[in-house]
């Protein structure tokens, strides 16, 4: 498990990406009891996972396209594992629930016109973010067996 | 006087013991008896706890961090409360084991209703034909316990499958997207009730609008989810509670019944317990013991008593539940709206689906999502969670789901044994679905993506969730009432036809299961046998 500070500073990019605003110490601290809990980091957690969460962390301009990656071919992995439970905590604790759940303006023609822009940059993340990590996974899953 | 001896205080337990008691009996209630946790900020609406509350996460998720969905857990659209854990806590001294079956079963003051959602569906005569009672009978038990209770609804479409009974109150405002779906339905009513064979009213539940005999009205905290801390939702605790102030009433909770003994003339004559802070083995002398601890413990109850006296026992076969199907949806005239906190959670409507055989009636109840935990939902969205997220905060307030109920019949591939391991015995539960059960579900669901539909709603693909047999916690049939007398079964009034003095109050004894919430039946009928119980 990454110790106290690094968790705080996932938890500070983690909560911007999804809520917009870092979180508070309360969050924070929910967030570090969660992995000191051990829910968390489970027993198959691989190399590749955890340097994917230690890149989400250190370069926040990544953590969009991971996500894609990481829902597609890693969803119970640990980067997916840390942001579901960052949201579960934000939700519970104001004003974070209010950021989270407030729909934003426009008609509802305009929502579905949003959704086929998110579906495309979604398809592209997916493409990018597949060509950079795969030659790194399977370059960690060699460093494994060894 | 005679000495009645209840075992559990759920929803059969507490409503047969307060008929006995209004009748002039003397009543013994034996208990497990797990305590719920006190109420939290009890006047504060969601919104307001999650601000006043000192530890929010604690208590949505759990201390640690239990009420977390992480992708690929298994299971629902919504995590279970974490304080409401110790209603479905299992104990050391019930050995259990299923095939088929995801059982739950509950030790907690008030049983497995304390988590109920309110739904009060009395059943119809139609649905009754298996049952050797009068239905008059069972109507006159529905007002009764409507009387105690608190059932709002109203007298729409739907009373042509769930019919009016005395004292049915008004029910609760509707929340905004219920309001659209019902006044979509008045347009549509035509094609739904022609073509789809579907009707729409307001569900019935069991929830006051308005302050009443001491019990305080819902004032739409949006808590219901959450265990309503006003107790506006009605759940069994709440009688027994008020049972405890009668001196006619005793509650011996911390015991553990573990058998009834029957003298050699096959006639009840003690009840068998531990005494669970001591370990001690205790024995109370009865003339009547009325098991009402749920179909299942019951049943091993019942196993264990007959082991006891004749060396064996058989299998109960016919063991039923129902089947249910999730259905999201989502109406598209609610998109980019606001979804409202504070109002009453659950089902405000429910829907009914007609079939030729009038025992095949398929109920759905209509919930519209509001203060539910949302990271279960949007982590399912196959999309990156930020994107997710803005789709869900424009989507919440247009979410619902229909939980589709089908009946269940008896049938002897399913039921529950004893299996022996030295001096203890563990329950054995073994369950098949029918092999109609395919066809019966595609046909359904098909008319409510239909009826949906018709109502401005789409059913996104692949998300209807068929929920494991077990889940519904209506589970019934084991012992059923008959009018004949022959073994393992029970008299028109529960009493067992293999040990004259034991009666079964719960739903071990019905001989069939229609689509519906059975609780508010557990207490009617409980009520109807206790007026049988305490006149004979």
């Amino acid at each position: 498990m990454a110790d106290r500070a690094t968790l705080e500073r996932e938890c500070d990019v983690f909560a911007r990406y999804l809520a917009a605003s870092a979180g508070d110490s309360y969050v924070k601290a929910q967030y570090v009891a969660a992995h000191e809990a051990g829910v968390v980091e489970l027993a198959g957690t691989t190399a590749f996972q955890r340097r994917v969460v230690s890149l989400a962390s250190s370069a926040p301009w990544s953590l969009r396209a991971l996500d894609v990656h990481s829902r597609v071919f890693a969803n119970g992995g640990l980067l997916r594992r840390k942001l579901v439970l960052l949201l579960a905590i934000l939700e519970t604790r104001a004003p974070h629930d209010v950021e989270l759940d407030t729909p934003t303006a426009g008609s509802a023609a305009s929502m579905f016109v949003r959704m086929a822009w998110i579906g495309v940059v979604f398809a592209l993340l997916l493409v990018a973010s597949t060509v950079v990590l795969a030659p790194v996974a399977l370059l960690s899953r060699a460093g494994d067996s060894k | 006087m005679k000495r009645i001896v209840v075992v559990g205080s759920g929803a059969s337990g507490v409503h047969f013991a307060q008929t006995a008691l209004e009748l002039g009996a003397h009543v013994t209630m034996l208990d497990v008896g797990r305590v719920a946790p006190s109420p939290v900020l009890p006047d504060a609406s969601f919104a307001r706890f999650k601000r006043e509350h000192d530890d929010p996460a604690g208590y949505f998720l759990g201390k640690r961090f239990e009420g977390v969905l992480f992708p690929g857990a298994k299971g629902e659209y919504y995590g279970f409360p974490p304080h409401k854990g110790f209603i479905f806590a299992s104990h050391e001294r019930f050995s259990l084991r299923a095939q088929g079956f995801d059982p739950l079963h509950s030790f907690a003051r008030g049983g497995l209703a304390e988590a109920w959602t309110g739904g009060a569906f009395p059943f119809h005569e139609r649905e009754l034909t298996d049952f050797p009672i009068s239905a008059q009978e069972l109507h006159a038990s529905y007002g009764v316990v409507a009387g105690r209770i608190g059932i709002s609804g109203a007298a729409d479409d739907l009373a042509r499958f769930t019919p009016v009974h005395e004292n049915l109150s008004a029910p609760l405002a509707l929340d905004e997207h219920s309001r659209r779906l019902e006044e979509r339905y008045a347009r549509e009513r035509t094609r739904l009730n022609g073509e789809l064979r579907t009707w729409l009213g307001r569900t019935r539940a069991a929830v006051r609008a308005e302050d009443t005999a001491g019990r305080k009205g819902c004032t739409k905290l949006g808590r219901c989810l959450w265990s309503c801390p006003r107790e506006a939702l009605y759940t069994p605790s709440i009688t027994l509670r008020e049972l405890q102030h009668d001196e006619r009433f005793t509650y011996l909770d911390g015991r553990f019944v573990t058998r009834v003994e029957a003298d050699d003339a096959n006639r009840v004559r003690r009840v068998h317990v531990i005494e669970l802070a001591s370990g001690r083995a205790e024995a109370l002398d009865a003339d009547c013991v009325v098991l009402a601890a749920g179909t299942l413990a019951s049943g091993k109850l019942f196993l264990d008593s007959l082991r006891a006296h004749a060396g064996s026992a058989p299998v109960l076969r016919g063991l039923m539940d129902n089947r249910q199907v999730l259905v999201p949806f989502v109406n598209l005239a609610m998109l980019r709206r606001r979804y409202e906190p504070d109002s009453y959670q659950y089902h405000q409507l429910a829907l009914g689906i007609e079939r030729d055989d009038p025992r095949h009636y398929v109920h759905g109840l209509i919930t519209t999502l509001k203060t539910a935990l949302i990271h279960p939902i949007v982590q399912s969205v196959p999309l990156d969670l930020r994107s997710a997220l803005w789709i869900f905060r424009n989507a919440h307030a247009a979410l619902g789901i229909v939980n589709v109920n089908f009946h269940d019949e008896r049938r002897d591939e399913c039921g529950i044994e004893l299996e022996v391991h030295g001096d203890s015995t563990r329950l054995v539960v073994r369950y098949e679905p029918s092999r109609e059960e395919p066809e019966r579900m595609r046909t359904a669901l098909s008319t409510v993506r239909r009826a949906l539909w018709q109502l401005g709603c789409v059913v996104p693909p692949g998300m209807a969730h068929v929920r494991p047999m077990g889940a519904s916690v209506h589970y019934a049939g084991t012992l059923p009432m008959s009018a004949e007398r022959r073994a393992l079964t029970t008299s028109p009034v529960g009493e067992s036809h293999d040990i004259s003095g034991l009666y079964f109050a719960d739903g071990s004894t019905f001989p069939f299961l229609p689509a519906k919430n059975l609780t508010f039946t557990l207490m009617a009928n409980a009520d109807r046998i206790a007026r049988h119980v305490a006149r004979s």
